[in-house]
């Protein structure tokens, strides 16, 4: 049995019904993909198969046999970062960083797939990932500006139009 | 000074978004273990009888830890601080929580641990349980632990944090109005998408490397050092990724048994929670029960609090009595209240142990406070921002434990608040400062506070 990752062919020595998520993490070392519920409910093993977005966790590794299967290392590497992955650097859309690869990889579709930057429509194409730091609005920003622009300032990050400026009265 | 004031970008950001970031659970040693726990599956319950002979005699399985292999089986985190210990890192006799930790199993892989879970002998004899904080002081209710449902160790041995400030018998008299609520926030789950996971490594010198997911890595040798009753300076402690945590990482959860069982197996042992276990039997926030009742006058001054605030600690003590003390000091939110009598208990339950999470003691205590205010605010017929303003904090008045605010920013918080909302202030109150009291903002009832002895 024989997938292919990130354009490179690996024999699978698990059980034709294991986890793609566990072949990935512990048969081929790709730590991206997250182990975050393994029930596929937070959305941090987010992968490509064939381009659509799929959970690792619930996918038996024998019904990627065939397919292209890319991963987050994939996209971009930090040499040379993809324009969603420069996005997410810019808007500052993470904070610890676990559920990234995930939102990176479901952004990368959702952009590739000719989606607007319409905040509701970006909205509905993350919805599947659980990210518990950022409270989403500079995640839902960064793809949105992916969208429409291929480079990003890398050594800046966006200013928040929601930073609410607090008066200072005595000496602080 | 390049950095004052600039937008720089994260110094990990580069890491988090090609999946190169090396979290707990991705890094590889050779020849590492699995483990599984064997927990509680009843609130509150003896154990009867143990045995592990058939999974220890598993093949694939390396080593099985219970409470028997603990150097010290009760440690607290805030020892140091005398809060005494009372929970014991595996179950020995009784369990108090649903999913408390009772035995460890390492093994060549997660399957054969699970199988040797299974595979432990265990009987129980179940016990009523106490899920109401309310009902723990009753006689008839469930005993948690041998000395009562209430931590009986704060300062002087007293069974509550308590303030007591002022004349309350006075406030109540002069009050017009006396106004009262209840307000209970929920427990919460922190939900950190990385779970609970600890990698620990026997080097060939004799020390233990620990890649360590908590946020509080001083916390962790300090409280693996001493169960292990082994110096710090065989821990090496790795930390500093941490996939999300927000206080409820800072209890030292995974690293002890795991380091144990690197010990015993001689193999480097990784125990990963499953989501499950995290909502089972990670550690929450902490529901609370809070009674205020304030002595207030017809125009908008409140000159007395009575509170009782009931915190719900789950089965341990952990770091509740030290949120409850914190949670004591804010009980009168961003405003003055000269004359105070309050009571704080740190209660068990038969509950997952609480512990902090983002503003520990300090968000519930908010949250009523600030609900609060606007029922007596809507009760007196008064403007929300106007009663706010009025008994805002200001320069040397006191806090309920007897510190003298220097600079303190409700005022200028409030009037902000109200700008950006839209809302325009008379200017009686957009014109208020944070400047010391004197004429109308300096009435008969807060005269005494500022002569009060600060801190």
């Amino acid at each position: 049995m024989r997938i292919e990752v990130n354009g490179a062919d690996h024999d699978v020595t698990s059980p034709p019904l294991a986890s793609l998520l566990t072949v990935l993490r512990e048969e081929m070392d790709v730590t991206s993909v997250k182990a975050g519920c393994e029930s596929g409910g937070c959305g941090a093993c987010t992968v490509l198969i064939d381009g659509r977005p799929q959970r690792a966790c619930l996918t038996p590794v024998v019904t990627a046999v065939g397919s292209e299967v890319t991963t987050v290392e994939g996209l971009g590497t930090p040499d040379e970062p993809s324009a969603i992955q420069q996005s997410f650097i810019h808007h500052y859309a993470m904070q610890c960083g676990f559920c990234t690869p995930g939102l990176v990889v479901a952004a990368t579709a959702y952009v590739n797939g000719g989606g607007s930057d319409d905040l509701d429509s970006v909205a509905e194409a993350i919805s599947g990932h659980v990210c518990r730091c950022t409270g989403y609005n500079k995640i839902l920003e960064a793809v949105a500006a992916a969208v429409k622009s291929s480079e990003f300032d890398l050594d800046s990050t966006a200013v928040d139009k929601n930073t609410v400026v607090i008066k200072t009265g005595g000496a602080v | 000074m390049k950095a004052v004031g600039a937008r720089l970008p994260r110094y990990d950001a580069m890491g988090h978004v090609t999946g190169s970031t090396q979290f707990v659970d991705d890094v590889r040693v050779p020849r590492m273990l699995w483990a599984k726990m064997l927990r509680s599956p009843h609130h509150h319950a003896a154990i009867t009888r143990m045995d592990t002979s058939r999974a220890e005699a598993m093949p694939g399985v390396r080593a099985v830890i219970t409470w028997e292999d603990v150097p010290l089986l009760t440690y607290g985190h805030l020892e140091a601080l005398g809060i005494p210990a009372d929970e014991p890192l595996l179950a020995k006799d009784e369990v108090r929580y649903k999913g408390q930790p009772i035995a460890l199993v390492a093994a060549e892989d997660v399957d054969t641990a699970m199988a040797g879970v299974d595979a432990i002998d265990i009987e129980y004899s179940e016990r009523p349980a106490l899920f109401d904080v309310r009902k723990a002081f009753d006689s008839d209710s469930a005993q948690i632990h041998p000395w009562g449902n209430w931590y009986p160790h704060f300062e002087g041995e007293m069974d509550r944090r308590k303030i007591r400030k002022g004349d309350m018998d006075e406030a109540f008299e002069r009050a017009d109005k006396i106004i009262s609520g209840v307000y209970r926030p929920a427990a919460i789950e922190h939900v950190p998408v990385e779970t609970q996971v600890c990698l620990a490594v026997p080097e060939p010198n004799g020390r233990l490397t620990i890649y360590s997911c908590t946020q509080a890595l001083y916390f962790t040798m300090g409280v693996v050092a001493a169960h292990l009753q082994v110096p710090l300076n065989k821990l090496k402690v790795i930390g500093g990724t941490v996939g999300g945590g927000f206080g409820g990482k800072v209890d030292t959860a995974s690293d002890t048994v795991s380091a144990l069982a690197a010990m015993k197996s001689g193999r480097p042992v990784k125990w990963r929670w499953t989501r499950e276990e995290e909502f089972l039997a990670s550690s929450t926030r902490a529901p609370w029960h809070m009674e205020i009742i304030d002595a207030v006058t017809s125009d908008g001054w409140i000159l007395g609090r009575k509170m009782l605030t009931l915190h719900d600690s789950g089965a341990y003590a952990r770091f509740s009595p030290y949120g409850v003390t914190k949670h004591s000091f804010h009980h009168t939110g961003a405003y003055t209240i000269p004359n105070l009598h309050f009571d704080g208990y740190v209660v068990f339950t038969n509950r997952v142990p609480t512990t902090a999470m983002r503003g520990f003691g300090v968000t519930s205590i908010s949250f009523a406070v600030e609900t609060h205010m606007s029922r007596v605010a809507d009760e007196l017929g008064m403007d929300p921002y106007e009663i706010r303003l009025l008994n805002a904090n200001r320069i040397n008045d006191t806090s309920p434990n007897r510190i003298r605010y220097a600079d303190p920013s409700t005022v200028d918080v409030l009037q902000s608040l109200a700008d950006a909302k839209g809302v325009d202030l008379e200017p009686a109150y957009a014109g208020m400062t944070r400047d010391p009291r004197s004429g109308d903002l300096l009435p008969d009832h807060l005269v005494g506070q500022l002569k009060t002895e600060g801190h």
